[in-house]
């Protein structure tokens, strides 16, 4: 092969790594010209350094936005079929469509930065998100050990730094630390569960360790081995008990890092969790029914799945800080999602994609109100956003679309999510085996409508408090912003209103 | 043409939705009246549906999975549906027009138009919904609108709390119906009505399946018709507008647990256990509502009270396989309790929003034609010939007589029940010397009000006779019990009414004193009770989890480590991080041990 | 004669080492440092099926080999970005104690 046709299939990967690569020298470059300029006009002028911080956040915005759409162009023109190093890179349909949803995702995201005004180096953070971005493409298109671990870590070190960005808020370096300790033990842990699979097959990729698993019994080392494996994407979706690091992330980072971790890094971690499980232990898959449990994977998964979805939801009913809500949330969601996976085959997985897609599109949204909001009131508790329908009832209007898309309220995208995944996890099993999940998750949605109600009733019935109704610090409106947030909305919407666009589209593309 | 009329009946209220939230919020005058055009026209082209035999409309595709999932969008046309048409549009549109004038001075007039025209939207999709997805949303649509509008004046706290119960209380229901749905759609592959009917047949081998998916799908209908044990948020919706108490309580939200109990008769009739449970559940739904009834004080709650005993007798009616008459009751019951709603409504505006009935009396004269309709609605409820409640309540009885007499008993014994409080209710308002300033100072009502309630009091004493509602829907058959069953509900009315008349003509306060009736058999408090228990302690539980063991090293910082379990302990007091981390390890021996020795 | 038991059960010890000293140290440095012991673990455990797994050629399976290599690469990015974000934070707190951070919670 030679290293022409190499370059044409990672083109999207490419593309995407000169963009940071550009952006980061523009940022450096720009911002020693500022520097030099605050320093010049003595030290109360901020203005000057202000200003050209700005402009020099919205040209990297502006090209890193333009990279990542001539890459996602790039993705449409990939070959339907293709593997590379037995398996190191594969592009497949379904490969091709999460690289563009991720894609997308980052996109918003870097949307969200153009106006985030905290963030004092905008050429090096969008950098940094763009390499994290290549992580998820790389995570999503592989199907061998070392490149997902490599992955995992190219998009978990990118996170730390994009967490403890913020470098005006002491919060933003404690998330940091935070995420990145959990981050790195658990990557270990995935890393010493890896060595004993590859002990046990003797080899990396997925599928040849499916052929290998399928010959052997499950011994005590090789079901360690699976435990510790998951263990890291347990820990990147946040599912309960590895999710105790994700409020504090949410809430310590920067909104477009926490938007980010919410949306896209979870997607990815989807996407390869069920490949791993699906593909490399598919002889281990057990059985998770409730009388009938036999031991493997799925078995672990609907434990991971019913914790998260009770400690989430029970969690998040104490919330005072919408950031801290929207994370406890997430712990639920992911337990919901996990449902699809432990249900299996092609089904399951593709309802388990179309749950994670919706739901990061839902979050990103949910994120560009929460930005929107801190920008003007400077916080994100629960009494910042008591009367938003007087101050913008566009705003308000998005919000309660995406709060009752994640409530699962027909008929928006949360809801026919879960319809169809519910419906899938019950056929799954002739004899209903995993009725008590299905169970455990209505009765978790129930409890969630509650907190999800009390976000809706703080926007539209509260008044807003005075110190928030008189401060003078109301921006001019981020127009760009506003229509990003309209668009995810809408999308929201559509997708419930029109699942199929993406629910067939996802089923087609599956192996 | 007239395929799409269907579609405009259904999509006109949404268009007015839309166009009040989007455009006219500040204009109160003409969000109103594009409600209430909209309604008109749903009105008018129900009205030609009915009409007319031959129309279908175009059903499409609307989520289609790869076979695996098939959801159409399509309307159901028929003889039952046009009627719910018709009926659920008619009594939208009297309702329409006299919120005009309930709503006058009100801030959020264009709110709550909007959200009255998004409420019809979602019940005449539950109307006309061929399958059970479609059904569903409308019908959780139906419970956020109703969310809205119960909560309405929501500065006050009563409303509010009221409107939060009444949502969640049905969403336990929902919870039910959505598994059943789930469950049958497995057994049988579809979600289509027309599609599962003939699979019926393939799962009579599993009598506990489908007494199980039955009941579970009846259990939406306990939710959202207020059926006992689900009751209690139908009282408390009385804190909405009165006007929206009349929508959700005569023609819509109540009646469609019961619509929809029917729409799927050909899953619950086939199994007879479930037939016997939702009969008792309707019949104990009947008693307690009417012995409830007998000690409340506000004129809304009675007639909220009266509501639960009629619901009572539908779904009785249904739990003893007839729809014929369970239908016939419902279509009754949507004229006379929309009446005597508005009726109601007319006298707590003309008493300035005074809503103790002890606080009035002697309106007969102040309220002339409110005081006329009422007695026509009262009449109606509590089944006296020849009000229309007389043939429908007449035709439950017999029914009952003939198939089950113990629930015929109780059945009789709410009628008397019925018979004493509606009397009650109408001597201590109507009669006697007034009680507070302002009864005696009250008016007759605008004749925006008093038309809607004339209207309804024709359709209310007519609507029972067969010439007339033989054209909507098809009459249970005459029995050969004609004589004996109404010679009896006879007795008891006249029973009832003549005790609640010696009792209460004249007095000025209530002579009896019943506890455990007055607090409503202490439901809430039960309830209240059993909530607080298990969300605090499962709360409680995971707030100890989340903060005393994280939080503890920050507080106390104490760290002076010893062997075995102080060092142990120590962990747990170290502080944040590594609590967290603790707790990441434990949660990986827990997984290993679970897999492992599982 | 040293089997392959005996390396997975030093690499074991050690991983157990390194996860108790993530999680009962107080330094952050020591924790990076125990860190980087467990990722060592999984080094070891990776080299010795490696070299327990002859190819019927004589020759060690080198796929885990190439692994150790790319792992040793991750992990010094690894304490780069882990180093960088402890002095973001000493600047703002002047410590290096796990239990002074701890303003997020709850």
């Amino acid at each position: 092969m030679s290293y022409l046709e190499l370059l044409k299939l990672a083109s999207t990967e490419a593309v995407v790594v000169v963009t940071a690569l550009v952006v980061l020298a523009i940022g450096l470059t720009t911002r020693r010209e500022a520097t030099g300029v605050t320093v010049a006009t003595a030290q109360g002028d901020q203005n000057v350094g202000g200003s050209s911080s700005a402009r020099t956040n919205a040209i990297c915005s502006f090209i890193a936005a333009l990279g990542l759409a001539i890459a996602i162009g790039t993705a449409l023109m990939l070959p339907r079929k293709a593997t590379l190093f037995s398996g190191m890179l594969v592009i497949t349909p379904l490969t091709s469509l999460f690289k563009i949803i991720c894609m997308a995702l980052a996109f918003f995201a870097v949307l969200l930065t153009k106006s985030e005004k905290s963030l004092r180096h905008p050429g090096e953070y969008l950098a940094i998100l763009l390499l994290a971005t290549v992580g998820l493409m790389l995570l999503v298109s592989s199907e061998e050990l070392l490149m997902i671990f490599i992955g995992l870590e190219l998009l978990g070190l990118s996170l730390y730094v994009m967490v403890a960005f913020d470098k005006t808020d002491v919060r933003s370096a404690e998330a940091g630390l935070k995420y990145f300790l959990f981050g790195s033990t658990s990557s270990a842990f995935t890393l010493f569960g890896i060595s004993l699979i590859y002990g046990m097959s003797g080899i990396t990729s997925l599928a040849a360790i499916s052929e290998k698993l399928a010959t052997v019994s499950v011994q005590p080392l090789l079901a360690v081995g699976i435990v510790m494996t998951l263990i890291g994407f347990a820990f990147k979706i946040a599912a309960a008990p590895f999710h105790l690091w994700a409020p504090d992330a949410y809430q310590g980072a920067p909104i477009p890092s926490a938007a980010f971790i919410a949306s896209g890094s979870k997607v990815a971690s989807f996407v390869v969790l069920g490949k791993i499980v699906l593909v490399g232990f598919a002889p281990l898959h057990g059985d998770a029914a409730w009388h009938a449990m036999v031991a493997g994977w799925s078995p672990v998964l609907a434990a991971l799945a019913a914790l998260s979805i009770l400690v989430g939801n029970f969690v998040a009913l104490a919330q005072s800080n919408l950031r801290r809500l929207l994370a406890y949330s997430a712990v639920a969601h992911a337990g919901y999602t996990l449902i699809g996976l432990v249900a299996g085959d092609r089904e399951g997985f593709s309802a388990a994609l179309f749950y994670t897609t919706t739901y990061a599109i839902t979050l990103v949204g949910a994120f560009g109100v929460v930005a929107l909001v801190r920008r003007e009131t400077a916080g994100d508790d629960f009494s910042n956003f008591s009367g938003l329908i007087s101050r913008s009832p566009m705003l308000a209007g998005c919000m309660s679309i995406f709060m009752l898309s994640l409530a699962g309220i027909p008929p928006l995208a949360g809801f026919f999510g879960k319809f169809y995944l519910f419906s899938v996890a019950l056929r799954a099993d002739a004899g209903h085996g995993l009725l008590w999940l299905v169970a455990v998750a209505l009765f978790g949605s129930l409890i969630s409508l509650y907190y999800y109600l009390i976000v809706l009733k703080v926007i539209f019935v509260d008044e807003p408090s005075l110190a928030i109704a008189s401060s003078p610090d109301h921006l001019s409106p981020d127009l760009l912003q506003r229509i990003a947030v309209a668009v995810l909305a809408a999308v929201v919407l559509f997708l419930g209103l029109m699942p199929d666009a993406l629910a067939a589209g996802l089923l087609a593309a599956m192996p | 043409m007239s395929s799409i009329l269907p579609w405009i009946l259904l999509l006109a209220p949404l268009c007015s939705a839309a166009c009040i939230t989007l455009f006219a919020l500040r204009w109160k005058a003409l969000s109103s009246f594009i409600s209430i055009m909209a309604v008109l026209l749903s009105f008018i082209c129900s009205c030609l549906v009915f009409a007319r035999a031959d129309i279908s409309a175009p059903q499409f595709g609307w989520i289609d999975v790869a076979g695996a999932l098939k959801v159409p969008f399509g309307l159901t046309q028929d003889q039952l549906s046009k009627m719910m048409l018709v009926l659920v549009s008619g009594v939208g549109a009297v309702i329409h027009i006299y919120s005009l004038g309930y709503m006058r001075d009100d801030e959020g007039k264009s709110r709550y138009f909007g959200a009255l025209s998004l409420f019809m939207f979602a019940m005449l999709g539950i109307v006309v919904a061929n399958n059970f997805v479609m059904l569903f949303m409308f019908w959780e649509l139906v419970g956020f609108t109703s969310y809205v509008l119960i909560g309405h004046w929501f500065y006050r706290d009563a409303a509010a709390a009221a409107a939060k119960k009444a949502f969640i209380t049905t969403r336990i229901g929902d919870f039910g119906f959505m598994i059943g749905i789930l469950m049958l759609w497995m057994a049988t592959g579809s979600i289509v009505f027309a599609e599962i009917t003939p699979r019926m047949s393939m799962l009579t081998s599993h009598p506990t399946f489908l007494t199980v998916v039955a009941l579970l799908i009846f259990c939406g209908a306990v939710g959202k018709s207020a059926q006992f044990p689900l009751h209690v948020w139908l009282p408390d919706a009385m804190e909405g507008p009165t006007p929206i108490s009349a929508l959700i309580h005569a023609a819509t939200m109540v009646a469609a647990g019961v619509y929809m109990l029917v729409r799927v008769a050909f899953v619950i009739q086939t199994s007879q256990t479930a037939l016997l449970v939702i009969a008792w559940i309707g019949t104990i739904t009947a008693v307690l509502a009417a012995l409830i009834a007998t000690q409340q004080n506000d004129i809304k709650r009675i007639l909220a009270y009266s509501t639960l005993s009629q619901l009572g007798y539908m779904v009785m009616a249904v739990g003893l396989a007839s729809n014929d008459a369970s239908m016939f009751h419902l279509f009754t019951h949507a004229f006379f309790k929309a009446l005597l709603f508005l009726a109601a409504g007319s006298v707590i505006v003309m008493l300035h929003h005074e809503q103790n009935i002890w606080k009035m009396g002697g309106l007969s004269q102040k309220l002339p034609i409110t005081f006329v309709t009422f007695v026509a609605g009262a009449l109606a409820l509590i089944g006296c010939p020849p009000f229309s409640g007389f043939f429908s309540k007449d035709a439950i009885l017999a029914l009952a007589y003939q198939r089950n007499v113990p629930i015929f008993a109780v059945g009789l014994f709410t009628a008397f029940l019925t018979a004493f409080y509606v009397i009650r209710l109408l001597v201590i308002v109507f009669f006697g010397k007034p009680r507070s300033e302002v009864a005696r100072e009250s008016r007759e009502s605008p004749a925006v009000m008093t038309g809607p309630l004339i209207v309804l009091a024709l359709l209310a004493t007519l609507g029972g006779f067969a010439f007339f509602a033989r054209r909507f829907l098809a009459l249970p058959i005459e029995k050969e019990v004609a004589v004996f069953v109404p010679a009896v509900a006879i007795v008891a009315l006249i029973l009832g009414s003549g005790l609640a008349i010696v009792l209460y003509r004249n007095r000025a306060s209530e002579p009896l004193d019943l506890q455990l009736l007055r607090h409503k058999f202490y439901f809430d408090e039960f309830y209240r009770w059993l909530i607080y228990w298990t969300q605090e302690l499962l709360a409680g539980v995971f707030a100890f989890f989340d903060r005393w063991i994280i939080d503890a090293g920050a507080v106390s910082g104490s760290g002076r480590g010893t062997l075995g379990i102080g060092a142990l302990l120590r962990l747990i007091q170290i502080g944040n991080l590594q609590a967290y981390l603790f707790l990441f390890g434990l949660g990986i021996v827990a997984l290993i041990y679970f897999a492992v020795f599982h | 004669m040293i089997t392959l038991g005996d390396y997975l059960i030093v690499s074991g010890i050690l991983f157990a080492i390194g996860f108790a000293g993530v999680m009962l140290r107080r330094n952050l440095i020591i924790i990076l440092m125990s860190l980087e012991l467990m990722l060592n673990a999984a080094n070891l455990s990776l080299v010795a099926f490696s070299r327990f797994r002859v190819s019927p050629a004589g020759l060690p399976n080198y796929n885990a080999q190439v692994f150790v290599f790319f792992i040793i690469t991750v992990a010094a990015a690894e304490v780069a970005v882990g180093l960088a974000i402890l002095v973001a934070l000493f600047r703002a707190r002047q410590t290096t104690d796990v239990k002074d951070i701890s303003e997020l919670k709850f």
